[in-house]
């Protein structure tokens, strides 16, 4: 895998930033904005898949994947940093989050070059989504509880597997063609060793997904139930039995991913505009000593984590790890878009209920704090997040576990 | 690794030495049995050290190696609980370089031989008055400043007062027929704290028409270096949760395994490190001498305040009985985090300075 082709190989980070830029002015508001008003969802897709197929066109989609697959060829600060450029359009990149930021770089470590010269272009390009089939009705946090069985089997001379059972919460699956997967093909171990990991296409015969109607009602997480699926022992990912390490693997794979400094809410700067109109029993909202704690307390947050952020990309710059303190961010950013939206509301009084159709989270405040619910548990919920912090940065125990070691056909 | 990093990575080494050794629990304990409790032989031995000198200008007779100097060893002063006038000496010299002034108060500040304080807060108000009921007329001062650290062993104050032309920055000597100092006990009698009345004492006017710009930078500064010192006390304090939280068994496990326990330590980390992160960025911000250092020492105080304060309340919390006793350490960290949070003015008025100024803030893109 060769990145000898990188063009400005001596180019600055802040120059890269600049040329970011420029690319982006010339090329999102066709994509952004206005270009997305009154779209339906599947126009919406189309677009979204347009502006993929326009960033591999210019080397900006997947950008620390190789060239010669359809990536950018470039460093994880160039993917940072374009990353944080573009959060500034609202583009539809949403559909493709999961599809290129798990499964495609997985398929780069285990599959053959074969599979990945076939598969990746069209990913990378956006013409095939890809899902991650982890979570199911009893395995959320705890994911090695998984059920979904897969039992070796051979189909009109093929040796494979036979999955059976259901996922749940996954991500765009109504519109995946491919999906990796979590098995348990050994019940008789301990529920960690039981497990196998797997590629699947998503039209296999036996798969049905079926869309949640999440409260704040959008509909990009599925219920995807297996029954009788065929799968080719070639489709298997990693050593059988070894289904949990990979799935960590898969999780740990973008060490830094960004997101923006309200996690998709209202920034700050929007909230106290609209104190600055907003009255409270005739005085300005922004004089009142709850709104402004708020305030203050926000913004105190906010340099924090931009001072986290900025030591983050130096670290990674100077080919370091990025300290543990970046675990705190979605932590805090969930809980405040929370609570800055139940507070907006407030100061709006009775008509704060208004949900208006066709805004978004960034945009609206009832949108964003009837949507935050979400952002505290996908990804790690809130207690997760501070176990992880208290057990892998504090060094305190673990919890007690009383399942640990049991075979899983005999834990309760 | 450049020169200055070298020599402040020996500064910190070297504090944090002295201070292990000399920041005993029966030390600590001992300061605080009186009112204006003040440890001279340490301030002795660190003042030939140079740490007084370390942020003041080389031309002022310090040695120049800036504010970073100067946080480094607040947060380990921070981490023991030890209490030095480091940062008067240090706001003050900048005070004094900032007007154009060839005082010889610095160079003595900086060798240690006179030690400052800073006394802006008074009487009735949460934080830094913009409107001082001090007045300054003809040279003189008459009024009082209310509680400030180390006003009872210092040699020269740094305080704003009224003037008929708006708010004057001045330097008064303290030894001076004008000056009284009221030392009382409070929650932290190692500070080294007084009320200060000035009855006709002399003072000299060290801003340059601009007081109270002059005085809000002095606060700030002073307020960065101070977050420092409490990031050094929170982490000492969540060091100290930790090992005890691993250590001590109930119902047959250590109580670190309990969530409530988990969960507790582990939101004392994230305020530690929102606290850090607000100190570091501030501390930058005043190389930059930017428009924005008043809001960024705003965001490190409010951090520093809440992280320490969380922090070492929680700690007691967890030592369970035993944090409650005069013996146990957590004590010091309890008293020292509120007499932090007081002097230079308290969360309130901060918040307040901040949420002013946020449309500054996102101009600059701070």
């Amino acid at each position: 895998m060769s990145d000898v082709e990188t063009p400005g190989a001596d180019e600055t980070l802040e120059e890269y930033r600049a040329r970011a830029r420029r690319w982006l002015a010339q090329h999102a508001p066709a994509f952004s904005g206005s270009a997305r008003e009154g779209l339906s969802p599947a126009e919406d897709l189309e677009l979204g898949r347009a502006w993929q197929r326009r960033k591999a066109e210019h080397g900006y989609a997947c950008i620390t994947l190789p060239r010669i697959h359809g990536g950018g060829g470039g460093t994880e600060l160039e993917k940072i940093v374009f990353a944080e450029e573009e959060l500034r359009y609202d583009l539809p990149t949403l559909y493709f989050s999961v599809s290129l930021g798990m499964p495609v770089p997985m398929m780069l470590r285990y599959a053959s070059p074969d599979v990945v010269e076939r598969l990746l272009p069209p990913a990378i390009r956006g013409d095939d989504i890809w899902c991650q089939l982890f979570s199911e009705p009893a395995a959320g946090s705890d994911l090695a509880a998984l059920r979904t069985r897969a039992t070796p089997a051979t189909r009109d001379g093929v040796e494979g597997w036979v999955l059976d059972g259901q996922k749940v919460w996954t991500s765009w699956a109504q519109h995946a063609a491919w999906g990796i997967i979590v098995a348990r093909s050994d019940p008789s171990v301990a529920k960690h060793a039981g497990l196998t990991f797997f590629y699947l296409n998503m039209k296999s015969p036996g798969i049905e997904v079926r869309p949640i109607r999440k409260l704040a009602g959008e509909t990009e997480i599925n219920e995807v139930f297996l029954n009788d699926v065929f799968v080719p022992d070639a489709q298997r990912m990693g050593p059988v039995g070894a289904g949990f390490r990979v799935a960590i693997e898969t999780l740990m794979i973008e060490r830094y991913s960004v997101s923006d400094e309200s996690l998709s809410g209202p920034t700050i700067e929007k909230f106290v505009s609209f104190a600055e109109t907003a009255r409270v029993n005739g005085r300005a909202a922004l004089e009142d000593g709850e709104v402004r704690a708020l305030i203050a307390d926000t913004l105190v947050e906010r340099q924090g984590l931009r001072s986290i952020h900025r030591r983050a990309l130096e670290a990674i710059g100077a080919g370091r790890e990025p300290g543990p303190e970046g675990a705190i961010r979605k932590l805090l950013l969930g809980r405040r878009r929370q609570q800055i939206g139940a507070v907006a509301l407030d100061l709006m009084g009775p008509a704060g209920a208004v949900l208006t159709d066709g805004l978004t989270t960034v945009q609206d405040f009832a949108w964003s704090w009837m949507d935050s619910p979400g952002p505290r548990i996908a990804g790690g919920t809130d207690e997760i997040l501070r176990n992880t912090i208290a057990e892998k940065v504090l060094g305190l125990p673990q919890d007690h576990r009383p399942d640990k070691g049991v075979p899983f056909n005999q834990s309760r | 690794m450049s020169d200055l990093s070298e020599m402040l990575q020996m500064l910190a080494d070297q504090a944090e030495r002295l201070l292990d050794d000399r920041a005993t629990g029966e030390h600590l304990k001992s300061l605080l049995e009186a009112p204006g409790s003040f440890d001279h032989e340490l301030w002795k031995q660190c003042a030939e050290l140079g740490w007084p000198a370390a942020a003041v200008e080389e031309r002022q007779g310090g040695l120049g190696l800036g504010f970073e100097a100067l946080s480094l060893l607040n947060e380990k002063l921070g981490a023991h609980t030890v209490s030095l006038p480091l940062i008067p000496a240090a706001v003050i010299a900048d005070a004094l370089a900032q007007a154009g002034t060839d005082d010889p108060s610095a160079a003595a500040l900086a060798a240690g031989e006179k030690i400052g304080c800073l006394a802006f807060g008074e009487v009735g108000e949460s934080g830094l008055p913009r409107s001082p009921t001090l007045r300054l007329d003809n040279g003189k001062l008459r009024g009082v400043k209310a509680l400030a650290p180390f006003a009872a062993i210092a040699d020269i104050a740094l305080c704003h007062a009224a003037t008929d032309d708006g708010v004057a920055l001045v330097l008064v000597a303290l030894d001076q027929p004008g000056v009284t100092r009221e030392i009382m006990g409070t929650i932290d009698n190692a500070r080294a704290a007084a009320t200060l009345r000035f009855d006709q004492a002399e003072a000299v006017r060290i801003d340059q028409g601009e007081g109270l710009s002059a005085s809000v930078r002095a606060a700030a500064l002073a307020a960065i270096a101070t977050a420092f010192e409490q990031v050094g006390g929170t982490q000492s304090c969540l060091a100290m949760a930790v090992d005890y939280a691993k250590e001590r068994i109930v119902f047959g496990q250590p109580i670190g395994k309990f969530q409530a326990v988990k969960h507790k330590l582990s939101d004392i980390y994230t305020d530690l490190e929102i606290a850090r992160g607000c100190a570091i960025d501030a501390l930058a911000s005043v190389g930059r001498d930017s428009v924005t250092l008043p809001a960024m020492a705003a965001m490190a105080r409010l951090a520093g305040i809440r992280a320490y304060e969380f922090a070492s309340r929680e700690t007691i919390q967890i030592y369970g009985g035993i944090g409650v006793t005069w013996e146990a350490a957590p004590q010091h960290h309890y008293r020292r985090s509120r007499a932090l949070a007081l002097e230079l003015g308290a969360a309130p008025f901060w918040r307040e300075l901040l949420v002013d100024d946020v449309f500054t803030l996102a101009e600059m893109g701070e």
